[in-house]
C-alpha cells in the first residue's frame, strides 16, 4: 500500500515537471525552428548579410558597465522569439552587458500587441509599424526622448530624418518619439541598388541555351519558360521543376491587399498596390478589382501559366518553406524578388553561369521606391516604462545600433569569419554561404550556427546600402568593389555585351523604363475598426479567389469568378476601403509629388 | 460568528465548504471572469488604445453581421458548415461504441492492445503535424499519387488537399482517424463493467457471439451511449478549429471555414476584435439554449435530464 502511495506521489511530482519542461521546451523548439525561417523571410540578400567590423572607433562600445540586464524588445520585424543567442548576443553582452529577449508577433500571434498594450508596458525598446506608431504615442505606450537623443551623437547623424518623422505626428509639438529604421545616409531621391526590389529573373545558363531570344511581353515570357521547362522538365537530381512555384502564407502583407505572388509583380507594370487601391504611372489611383490594372493582368498570367502547365501544382498549398527548399534545389526557373536570388547564386554558380539574373522583358516598366532616406515602414522607440539607468543604457544601445561599428556588425557580420580587411581599408567577403548554410561560428566569437546567432532583431535603423564612412563603400557586400571584381564572371559579361549595360538598373535607367518613386516621411492614419473589419474580409475573398483564379480552366471561368468576387467585395464594404484608402495614400502621395518638382 | 462555529455540523460544512473552494475559484477565474471579456463587442475596440478610450457603439457589430445580403450569405455558409461536420460527427457517434464492442470481442489479448495502441495514438499527434503527414502523402509527388501514377491509374497528379469536393466528409474521415481510438475507451470501460453472469446465462441459453453482442452488451453501454451523444450536441457549434486551420486553403475554405474558425480568422488575421467577440458571444447563447433543449429532450425520453 505505502509503496503504491510513493510511487503516486512519484508518478505527480514527473508529470508537473515533465509539463513544466514541457513549455521551456517548447519555446526553444520554437525558436529553432523560427530561426530557419529567419534566413528565408529576412529581405536582405543573404549577401548583404554576412560580415563583421570591429572597426577601432568603439563610440560608446566599451559601455558595458553595471548588472546583466534583460531588455524586452517588442518587435513586429523579428522573425524569432526568444532570447538572442549565438555571436550577436556576445556582441552585445561584451559592449553592453545586456541580453535582448526579443517578443515577436510574427511568431506569438497578433494578439500579442493587444495584450502587452491593454497591460501598458509593450516593451522596453519597441519596434513597431508606422500607423500604430502614432496610436502608440497617442495611447502613452512610447516614451518622450527629447531631453536626451541630442546627447548620442552616431542618432544624431540623422537628425533631420529623426525630426521629420516626429513631426509628421498628428497634434506633435517639437518632442521626439520615435527614430526611423532602415535610413540611409544618401538622398530622399536617388537610387543606389544595383537591381531593384521586383524584375523578372531568368536563369542565365537555361535563357543562353534557347539563344537568348528576345522576350516582347508576358506572353513571350511564358514562351520562353515553356521552351525551358520542355528543355529540363526535372533538376539535376531528377526531382520535378517547374517555372512558378508559389506559397500562400505571405498574402495580404505589406499593407497590400491581394496574394503576395500578384502584388509583387505589379511593379512589373509601373503600378504599386497601396492597401486597396492601385497607384498608377500617371499617379492616379485606381480600385484593385479594376480590369484594367494590373492586378488583374498580373493575376491572368499566373492562370494563363498554370494553364500551359508551368505553375507547380503544390502551389496552393505549400508554405513558404517547402517554396524555398524547391528555390535551393533549383526546381524554380521564375525569381523576382532581388533577394530571392540569394536562395539560388552563390560565387560558384556566377562563375559556372548558371545563376539567376535580371532579363528585360520589352514593354515592361518597372517601378522601384528610391533609396529610404527617411526610413522604411518601420520605427524604433522606448518604451514609456523605462527609466532611470536601464534608460540610459537603452539609448547608449540604440546609438551603437546607429553606429558604423553597430552596422558593420549588421550588416557584414564578424571580422575574420565573414569578410577581412584589406590594407587599402576594403573589405573582402569571406564564407558568402554563413546564413545560407548556418556555418558554425569560432567559439571566441560565441560559437553556435552563424544563422542561429544572427542579430534577431531583423530590423536596423541604418540600411545596407548606406556608405560605411570606414571603408568608403556600402554595407551591403555585394556593392563592395572586390566583391564586383570577384562576380566578374563570363556570364555576366555575357550579359552586359547583350544588354549594353553595366547592371540591371543601369539598363533600366537607359531605356527608361525605371519609375522612381521619392521617399517621403509622411505619418499615414491607421484604420478605424470598422475599415479593419472591411479590409480583413475583403483581402480573405481577394485572396481566396485569386487563388482559384490562378487555377481556372479557361478564361470564361476565370473571369465568371472575378466577377463573382467584385460582387463579394462590394458586399463587404470595399467601396468604402477604398475611399479611405485613397485619402490616406493621397497625403503620401502629394508629399512624393512635391519632392519630384 | 463564533457561535457559528461551535456548532459541530456547521463547522464540517465550513471545512467541506474549503474543500470544494479552489475549484470554485478555478471556475471563476477561468470560466466566469473571461465573460468580462464580452464587453468588447459593445465597443470600437482598436489596440493598442484601451477601452477608456475607444468609442461605444451598442449592437452596432451585431448588426453589421446581416447588414447585406453577402455578410449574410458568408454567416450562413460558415453555419452551414459548423452543422454539416457536427452534423457527420454526430451522425457516425456510433462507430467508437461499435468499434469498442469487436475491440472487445478480439480473444488474442496481444493482438487487441497492439490495434488499441494504434488506434489510439493519433490522438496525441498534433493537427499541425497531422497536416505535415497529409501533406506529405498527398501532395503532387507524394507517395500516393507517386502510386497511383506508377500503376497508371491516374496520369498526371491529384491535388487531393486542394479540391473542394467532399470536404466534410474528408475532414470527418481525419478526425476519426485521431480520436476513434480514444473515444473507445469510454466504451470499453462501460463494457468491463457488465456483469459476467448476463453473458454467461446467455451463452448457456446457447446465445450466438452476435447474439450476445445485440442483446447484452449494446443495450449495456447504451446509456453511456445517449450521456456522450449529449453532451456533444451540446458543443454542436463548437466543433474546434485547430483541424480545419491546418487543413484550410483557398481552395476548400467555402466549405471548411466553421465558426470557431471564423471568428478566429476575423479577430486575428486583422483586429476585428469586436466583431469576433459579438459572434462568439452569439455562439455561446445559441449552445446554451442547446444544452437546455438537449436536457429537456432527455427528460422527456430518458425521464431524467443530465443537468
Amino acid at each position: 500500500m505505502k509503496s503504491k502511495k510513493v510511487l503516486s506521489v512519484l508518478l505527480a511530482t514527473a508529470m508537473i515537471i515533465s509539463t513544466l519542461a514541457g513549455c521551456g521546451g517548447g519555446a526553444d523548439t520554437q525558436g529553432t525552428a523560427d530561426s530557419s525561417q529567419s534566413a528565408g523571410t529576412q529581405e536582405a540578400a543573404p549577401g548583404s548579410d554576412s560580415q563583421e567590423g570591429e572597426s577601432a572607433e568603439g563610440s560608446s562600445g566599451s559601455a558595458a558597465a553595471g548588472d546583466l540586464l534583460s531588455i524586452e524588445i517588442y518587435d513586429v520585424a523579428a522573425n524569432y522569439q526568444g532570447v538572442q543567442s549565438g555571436w550577436f548576443d556576445k556582441v552585445v553582452k561584451d559592449r553592453f552587458n545586456m541580453e535582448l529577449n526579443i517578443i515577436a508577433p510574427q511568431v506569438a500571434g497578433d494578439a500579442v500587441f493587444q495584450t502587452r498594450a491593454s497591460s501598458g508596458n509593450l516593451g522596453d525598446i519597441l519596434v513597431l509599424e508606422r500607423a500604430d506608431f502614432a496610436d502608440c504615442v497617442e495611447a502613452g505606450l512610447v516614451k518622450d526622448i527629447s531631453a536626451d537623443i541630442s546627447n548620442y551623437p552616431n542618432l544624431m547623424e540623422y537628425k533631420d530624418q529623426i525630426d521629420t518623422l516626429n513631426n509628421g505626428l498628428p497634434g506633435n509639438s517639437g518632442q521626439t518619439y520615435g527614430i526611423p529604421s532602415e535610413m540611409t545616409n544618401t538622398s530622399p531621391t536617388s537610387y543606389t541598388q544595383d537591381v531593384i526590389y521586383s524584375s523578372p529573373m531568368l536563369r542565365w545558363d537555361l535563357y543562353s541555351e534557347l539563344g537568348c531570344p528576345e522576350i516582347a511581353d508576358l506572353d513571350g515570357l511564358l514562351d520562353v519558360l515553356e521552351d525551358m521547362m520542355e528543355a529540363h522538365p526535372t533538376n539535376e537530381s531528377g526531382d520535378p521543376a517547374y517555372p512558378f512555384s508559389l506559397w500562400a502564407d505571405w498574402d495580404g502583407g505589406d499593407g497590400m491587399l491581394g496574394i503576395a505572388n500578384v502584388v509583387q509583380l505589379t511593379t512589373w507594370y509601373g503600378e504599386k498596390i497601396k492597401g486597396s487601391a492601385i497607384l498608377k504611372a500617371d499617379n492616379t489611383f485606381t480600385p484593385l478589382t479594376d480590369k484594367s490594372a494590373t492586378y488583374y493582368k498580373i493575376l491572368h498570367f499566373l492562370n494563363e501559366a498554370q494553364r500551359r502547365g508551368l505553375v507547380d501544382p503544390d502551389s496552393g498549398t505549400q508554405d513558404w518553406n517547402s517554396a524555398v527548399a524547391k528555390m535551393s534545389a533549383g526546381q524554380v526557373y521564375l525569381m523576382w524578388y532581388s533577394w530571392q536570388v540569394g536562395f539560388w547564386n552563390s560565387q560558384d554558380r556566377l562563375k559556372a553561369g548558371n545563376a539567376f539574373i535580371f532579363t528585360p522583358v520589352k514593354d515592361q516598366i518597372y517601378y522601384a521606391d528610391a533609396d529610404s532616406y527617411y526610413g522604411g515602414t518601420r520605427v524604433f522607440a522606448v518604451g514609456s516604462q523605462v527609466e532611470g539607468e536601464k534608460y540610459e543604457r537603452i539609448m547608449k544601445f540604440l546609438d551603437w545600433y546607429a553606429s558604423p561599428e553597430g552596422l558593420t556588425f549588421q550588416h557584414d557580420g564578424i571580422e575574420g569569419f565573414n569578410y577581412s580587411i584589406g590594407d587599402d581599408g576594403k573589405f573582402t567577403l569571406m564564407n558568402d554561404n554563413a546564413l545560407m548554410d548556418n556555418l558554425p561560428v569560432p567559439e571566441e566569437y560565441g560559437g553556435g550556427g552563424y544563422n542561429d546567432g544572427n542579430n534577431a532583431i531583423n530590423q536596423w535603423i541604418v540600411a545596407a546600402i548606406s556608405t560605411n564612412p570606414n571603408s568608403g563603400e556600402s554595407y551591403s557586400s555585394q556593392y563592395w568593389s572586390t566583391y564586383k571584381e570577384a562576380t566578374m564572371t563570363d556570364m555576366k559579361k555575357e550579359w552586359q555585351e547583350k544588354f549594353d549595360a553595366e547592371e540591371p538598373v543601369d539598363y533600366m535607367k537607359k531605356n527608361n523604363v525605371l519609375l522612381i518613386s521619392p521617399n517621403v516621411s509622411v505619418s499615414l492614419p491607421s484604420d478605424s475598426s470598422d475599415i479593419s473589419v472591411i479590409r480583413n474580409q475583403c483581402n480573405d475573398t481577394l485572396c481566396d479567389y485569386s487563388w482559384r483564379m490562378i487555377f481556372a480552366k479557361d478564361d470564361a471561368e476565370f473571369d465568371a469568378m472575378w466577377d463573382e468576387m467584385c460582387t463579394q467585395m462590394d458586399g463587404f464594404g470595399f467601396q468604402e476601403l477604398y475611399n479611405a484608402d485613397v485619402e490616406k495614400y493621397q497625403i503620401e502621395l502629394d508629399a512624393k509629388l512635391a519632392v519630384g518638382k | 460568528m463564533k457561535k457559528y462555529f461551535q456548532n459541530k455540523r456547521n463547522r464540517r460544512g465550513f471545512r467541506e465548504f474549503l474543500y470544494i473552494l479552489p475549484f470554485l475559484i478555478l471556475v471563476a477565474v477561468f470560466s466566469y471572469y473571461p465573460l468580462y471579456g464580452w464587453v468588447y463587442a459593445f465597443f470600437d475596440y482598436k489596440p493598442p488604445f484601451p477601452l477608456s478610450m475607444d468609442q461605444f457603439v451598442g449592437l452596432k457589430w451585431f448588426k453589421s453581421m446581416v447588414d447585406n445580403p453577402v455578410k449574410l450569405m458568408q454567416i450562413l455558409k460558415v453555419l452551414r458548415n459548423t452543422f454539416a461536420m457536427s452534423g457527420l460527427s454526430l451522425l457516425f457517434s456510433w462507430f467508437p461504441m461499435i468499434f469498442a464492442v469487436f475491440l472487445n470481442e478480439i480473444k488474442c489479448v496481444p493482438f487487441k492492445k497492439f490495434v488499441q495502441t494504434v488506434t489510439t495514438l493519433p490522438n496525441f499527434i498534433s493537427w499541425v503535424l497531422v497536416y505535415s503527414i497529409a501533406y506529405c502523402l498527398l501532395n503532387s509527388t507524394g507517395v500516393v499519387n507517386s502510386v497511383l501514377m506508377n500503376l497508371g491509374i491516374i496520369d498526371s497528379p491529384q491535388l487531393f488537399l486542394q479540391s473542394e469536393e467532399h470536404v466534410w466528409f474528408k475532414m470527418w474521415v481525419w478526425l476519426t482517424w485521431k480520436n476513434a481510438g480514444w473515444s473507445a475507451i469510454m466504451y470499453i470501460a462501460a463494457i468491463t463493467g457488465i456483469d459476467g453472469e448476463l453473458i454467461e446465462a446467455a451463452k448457456v441459453d446457447g446465445a450466438t457471439r452476435m447474439q450476445i453482442i445485440r442483446h447484452i452488451t449494446i443495450p449495456s453501454i447504451l446509456p453511456t451511449y445517449f450521456v456522450l451523444v449529449m453532451l456533444s450536441l451540446a458543443n454542436f457549434l463548437s466543433n474546434g478549429m485547430e483541424q480545419y486551420f491546418v487543413f484550410e486553403n483557398a481552395f476548400n475554405k467555402e466549405s471548411i471555414q466553421v465558426l470557431d474558425l471564423y471568428v478566429y480568422n476575423l479577430a486575428m488575421g486583422n483586429g476585428g476584435y469586436s466583431l469576433s467577440t459579438a459572434i462568439s458571444i452569439l455562439k455561446s447563447v445559441v449552445s446554451v439554449l442547446l444544452l437546455c433543449c438537449t436536457n429537456g429532450i432527455s427528460k422527456l425520453i430518458r425521464g431524467e435530464g443530465f443537468i
